[in-house]
């Protein structure tokens, strides 16, 4: 049997965190009634670098998002929940405000940069309804920052078209568009945390 | 301080807020849209290249609530207008409560390719230059091609390099070295009228100078130059020795715009050159060669009018590269240079007024070349063209007795 020395528990000590931190999942998942939704997506940050440097001088970025579910790694996805995000940044208050323009049209204020992102993922919500809970799946968050032609495609007359903003998912981000993804699996929806979660903010 | 602050207040309805979208443009959902825009600051370099029009939009959004898209289409016309590579808006916080403040930061172009000439002329043919720059900070360098045969007696091929810092230590004081080396080639009538007047310097085959020169902003419409030129220049006889030109050069600029009025805008450039050659600058030529320029325009609406006076005169003896011609792109147009004086001359004296109307232009030159000691014959031509931004065709008639073949010209940045 080893001997446990000083150095052994040093190892562990520092070891253990980064291990723990390299097998946590990238999306962390919850059961609420019928939905699937966002717990965290501890790696995924679109808050940062050059959006966040643009937000800061005053600019209006549109983020999109796409959460869906896949009974295989890569497959078509099965069941998509999607949204379009508007954020700015308040150059007095310096807090972030963010509307949904999606399905339901919703906005909340004086955010900082964390809480902004948590209620985007907070607000994606996929529909599990004649979903088997004991087969295992592959769950997928996926945001772009929209430029000028998925704007066009996916902002219409009549307002926000979700058939075209599921297209503009089905097609790979440009070369220049920033992107950010998250994905876990396999999991078993049966093996979730089951959550009521508060109703929706905004 | 750095930028310049436009701060005119305007009354009167949102500039933007006729057909937008309710649900559909993120102005509603800018959290800054609460807020009144203070002030617009643009770099204080770059503001004499905005237009009246984008200026006075700039100066729209100055008391209106902040509208992002109001400001993206502001600063993609600025991008636009300046060709650079980015114009960036930032909103600050503004002096005052609920007040914001509108930055544009200008992010040049690092690597910018031009063609600062291209003209076919239907009696000197082709003339034409590109340049290719590198930029990197105030820092320009730029190898460019050209062959020219408009400007001058010759027609000069050959390579151009140039190094620029457009901030040394201050924002009023630029540094320019210009290295060309061009081979050249003569016209018939040059070769046959150099051979019949000993008076003017010989001809060349290949011409090298080398121009340091150091502009000072005295102040915003005055500017001054200093600097030298080294010419060294291969005669076109085996056997001779390389000969030089070299002189001292200072220039002075003025340039103003003036608004308001009965009209819109009215703009005023004047400047003098001279290029002094003498044997204590190891010259084999001494000379000093005098150059004025005055130009005013005066615009409204889609219509403007020009008058733009050159006055030349040559003391000494200087090369045929230094002498003044008339029958170029731009004076005296639709005669032929070489017709009027082959071997160019030491007096000049032209003017030229021109009329626009949108894309349509009409001119009217006039003007006299001669040496010392000759008589002074006035010449004129008359002329009609097209101009969109740097393109041009346009169609010149000398005026004269007998038969006048007009002469036809196209092209840009001429």
């Amino acid at each position: 049997m080893h001997k446990v020395t000083r150095r052994w528990w040093l190892a562990a000590s520092f070891g253990a965190p980064l291990l723990v931190g390299l097998t946590a999942p990238s999306l962390q998942l919850c059961v609420d009634g019928d939905d699937l939704r966002i717990v965290a997506a501890p790696t995924l940050h679109f808050l940062s670098d050059k959006p966040l440097e643009k937000l800061k001088d005053g600019a209006t970025l549109v983020f999109l998002a796409q959460f869906s579910l896949s009974t295989e790694v890569n497959a078509p996805a099965i069941q998509r929940a999607v949204d379009r995000f508007v954020m700015s940044y308040d150059v007095w208050e310096e807090k972030f405000s963010v509307t949904s323009t999606g399905v339901e049209r919703a906005t909340v204020s004086h955010l900082s940069a964390a809480a902004a992102e948590y209620w985007c993922l907070d607000h994606l919500a996929l529909g599990i309804d004649g979903v088997a809970a004991d087969k295992p799946l592959w769950v997928k968050l996926e945001m772009r920052a929209e430029d000028a032609r998925d704007q066009a495609a996916v902002v219409g007359q009549s307002g926000i078209s979700i058939a075209r903003l599921i297209e503009v998912f089905s097609n790979p981000a440009r070369a220049q568009q920033m992107r950010w993804e998250a994905s876990v699996g396999p999991v078993r929806l049966a093996d979730l945390k089951r959550e009521r979660r508060s109703p929706r903010s905004g | 301080m750095k930028c310049a602050l436009i701060s005119f207040l305007i009354s009167g309805a949102s500039l933007w807020g006729g057909n937008q979208e309710p649900f559909l443009q993120p102005v509603e959902f800018n959290v800054n849209s609460q807020y009144t825009v203070e002030s617009v600051e643009v770099p204080r370099e770059v503001e004499s290249g905005i237009s009246r029009g984008l200026r006075q939009d700039l100066e729209r959004l100055i008391g209106q609530k902040f509208n992002p898209i109001a400001l993206d289409d502001v600063a993609r016309r600025m991008r636009d207008e300046l060709n650079v590579r980015t114009v960036v808006p930032r909103l600050l916080r503004g002096h005052r409560p609920d007040h914001v403040r509108i930055v544009l930061d200008v992010a040049g172009k690092r690597v910018d390719l031009s063609v600062p000439k291209f003209l076919y002329d239907s009696t000197q043919g082709l003339n034409g230059a590109v340049e290719g720059t590198v930029i990197a900070g105030d820092n320009r360098f730029t190898a460019g091609l050209v062959s020219n045969g408009d400007e001058l007696v010759e027609r000069y091929s050959g390579i151009r390099f140039r190094y620029e810092d457009l901030k040394l230590g201050t924002n009023r004081v630029r540094l320019r070295f210009e290295f060309d080396s061009y081979h050249e080639q003569w016209n018939g009538s040059t070769l046959k009228a150099i051979a019949q007047d000993d008076s003017v310097p010989g001809l060349y085959r290949s011409r090298q100078n080398f121009e340091p020169v150091v502009t000072i902003a005295l102040a915003k419409p005055l500017t001054v130059s200093f600097g030298a030129s080294f010419q060294r220049f291969d005669p076109d006889i085996p056997g001779e020795h390389p000969q030089s030109a070299n002189a001292a050069i200072t220039a002075v600029h003025y340039e103003r715009q003036f608004e308001g009025g009965l009209t819109d805008e009215q703009d005023l450039a004047a400047g003098y050159s001279l290029r002094a050659a003498t044997q204590a600058f190891d010259s084999n030529y001494g000379y000093a060669r005098h150059r004025w320029e005055v130009r005013y325009t005066i615009a409204s609406g889609r219509q403007s009018l020009t008058d733009d006076a050159v006055a030349g005169l040559i003391t000494g003896n200087a090369p045929l590269f230094e002498r003044f011609q008339l029958g170029t792109s731009t004076m005296l147009r639709g005669w032929n240079k070489w017709e009027i004086d082959p071997l160019g001359g030491s007096r000049v004296v032209h003017n030229s007024v021109e009329y626009r109307y949108g894309l349509f232009e009409a001119f009217y030159d006039a003007g006299a070349i001669w040496d010392s000691g000759e008589d002074v014959l006035v010449r004129h031509s008359l002329g009609v063209g097209l101009r969109k931004n740097a393109f041009q065709v346009a169609m010149a008639f000398p005026v004269k007795g007998g038969r006048a073949s007009p002469v036809f010209m196209v092209g840009m940045n001429y």
